[in-house]
């Protein structure tokens, strides 16, 4: 690892700011002890600046990604904006957000970031997390988890969890072009579908809080 | 021309992953293509019972990856087609004594001297899966019409999606169109639309299979099983033959019934 040319993470630095470019075969602990060395050296050079991470040729679980974030966030209050990802969608569209933010702070971050799109239907297994809103062009189906700290909209059919507003903004909201779901959570609160309620027609419907409670109006 | 690479596979176990496995490469047997089924359930093998092969095992998957023997040694011959071959798993190792890439050159070395090569994968998505997975290019997903089942094909079709395996199948196993009609079973129109990928056919519950899993003679072979019916024209349809859904688990009255509600 003395030798810059096999570092196990590039950092390439241009107008925009930094992207983080894993080595494809990079073990994650080489990776973490890296940035820790780096982040300790030149800790006021990377201070509250913005990353991107780069992973399209060494694809991360959420558990790295978010490992991986956490540790800029709290070394030197990095923020990672974006991540770039390979074709294996579903093992890397997947949570990159610090926990620890407030609920005011989270409220401002969700409004003027853009939002997290995904384009084909969330199959079970899947978990998408995103810091803004968040839009998924497909169905949910059930054991798919989309949270976003804004709001989610779905432009199919909702069977699975939904959580919008998920660092504590009440005034996030589901919308769904129909709501069969396991679970809604919107902020703090949680919701579960009448039981053995007659299956109504497919319309499209708005989760939201009303009077300290979720409740799903169509238009 | 190299061979197809198909795996059958389901997430769930019980579904029916095996059977069909023993079906599908009958039949397309049947057709005179070259076939070899391998099954990679490393540790709890039982396509070989279902074949009715299992006296004939000397060596399994795991000496030919090791090498300890040649290919052409551990494959077993059909009783009744001579060109159907089984690799049989080892039932004394694990699901990681090989690997994705071993499997993946395995898998590309066999598809140049056969026109399939059917692979059994085992339940669960862990090593097992990654490694039948490995070296496909078609994969067929068997469900049953239960909640749980429709719910571990989803998450599979979402690997093998992610795994970049580009022609996914349904196979939906074990529908009883009685209990359909009553509204106590989901329809097939109910799982499709849930999983969205297109159907290869629909194999009705029925007391033949069990009967012919337990004589160790794949169901086609008997041609007044409806079972057996649905098992080859699904076949035929992965070998790409157009023959139409309908009819497949209805019958005649059945039909007759719809066309004068229509």
């Amino acid at each position: 690892m003395s030798s810059p040319a096999l570092a196990p993470i590039l950092i390439k630095a241009d107008r925009a700011g930094f992207t983080l470019i894993p080595a494809p075969e990079a073990p994650f602990a080489d990776v973490m002890e890296f940035m820790d060395h780096k982040l300790e050296e030149s800790r006021d050079f990377f201070k509250n600046s913005q990353m991107v991470l780069d992973l399209t040729n060494r694809p991360m679980g959420s558990d790295e990604i978010s490992a991986l974030c956490d540790k800029l966030y709290q070394k030197a209050t990095v923020r990672v904006v974006e991540i770039r990802l390979g074709e294996d969608l579903s093992f890397t569209v997947t949570g990159a957000q610090n926990k620890v933010r407030t609920a005011p702070e989270a409220d401002r971050q969700s409004r003027d970031m853009i939002p997290v799109i995904v384009r084909n239907t969330c199959r079970s297994g899947v978990r998408v997390v995103s810091a803004s809103d968040c839009v998924v062009l497909g169905d949910v189906n059930p054991g798919a988890e989309i949270i976003a700290d804004g709001d989610v909209i779905i432009y199919g059919i909702l069977r699975g969890v939904a959580h919008a507003g998920a660092a504590g903004d009440r005034s996030a909201r589901i919308w769904a072009l129909s709501f069969e779901p396991n679970q809604i959570r919107i902020a703090d609160l949680v919701a579960v579908p009448p039981r053995g309620g007659k299956p109504v027609q497919r319309r499209f419907e708005i989760a939201e809080i009303r009077n300290s409670v979720i409740q799903v109006l169509s238009l | 021309m190299a061979g197809r690479i198909v795996v059958v596979t389901s997430g769930k176990g019980g579904v029916g992953k095996t059977t069909t496995v023993a079906n599908l490469g009958t039949t397309l047997a049947k057709k005179k293509y070259n076939v070899v089924l391998i099954d990679t359930d490393i540790g709890l093998r039982n396509l070989d019972v279902v074949m009715g092969l299992e006296n004939r095992i000397v060596y399994n998957l795991v000496d030919i990856i090791e090498g300890n023997c040649r290919k052409e040694q551990a494959m077993i011959r059909d009783r009744k087609l001579s060109n159907l071959c089984m690799i049989p798993a080892a039932q004394t190792r694990e699901k990681n004594s090989i690997t994705e890439e071993q499997m993946k050159a395995l898998c590309v070395e066999l598809s140049s001297e056969f026109d399939y090569v059917i692979i059994d994968c085992p339940a669960g998505i862990e090593q097992g899966f990654k490694n039948a997975i490995a070296g496909a290019d078609t994969a067929v997903v068997v469900t049953t019409p239960e909640v749980s089942a429709i719910r571990d094909a989803d998450r599979v079709i979402g690997l093998l999606e992610a795994a970049l395996v580009k022609k996914i199948n349904l196979i939906i196993n074990r529908l009883n169109a009685r209990m359909v009609k009553k509204g106590d079973m989901m329809s097939t129109e109910d799982i499709i639309a849930l999983l969205s990928v297109p159907l290869l056919g629909v194999v009705p519950e029925s007391e033949d299979v069990v009967v012919s899993t337990n004589r160790g003679v794949p169901l086609v072979h008997d041609r007044s099983s409806k079972a057996g019916a649905a098992f080859r024209s699904m076949a035929a349809r992965l070998n790409g033959e157009s023959i139409p859904l309908d009819g497949d688990s209805q019958g005649l009255f059945g039909r007759m019934k719809r066309f004068i509600w229509n």
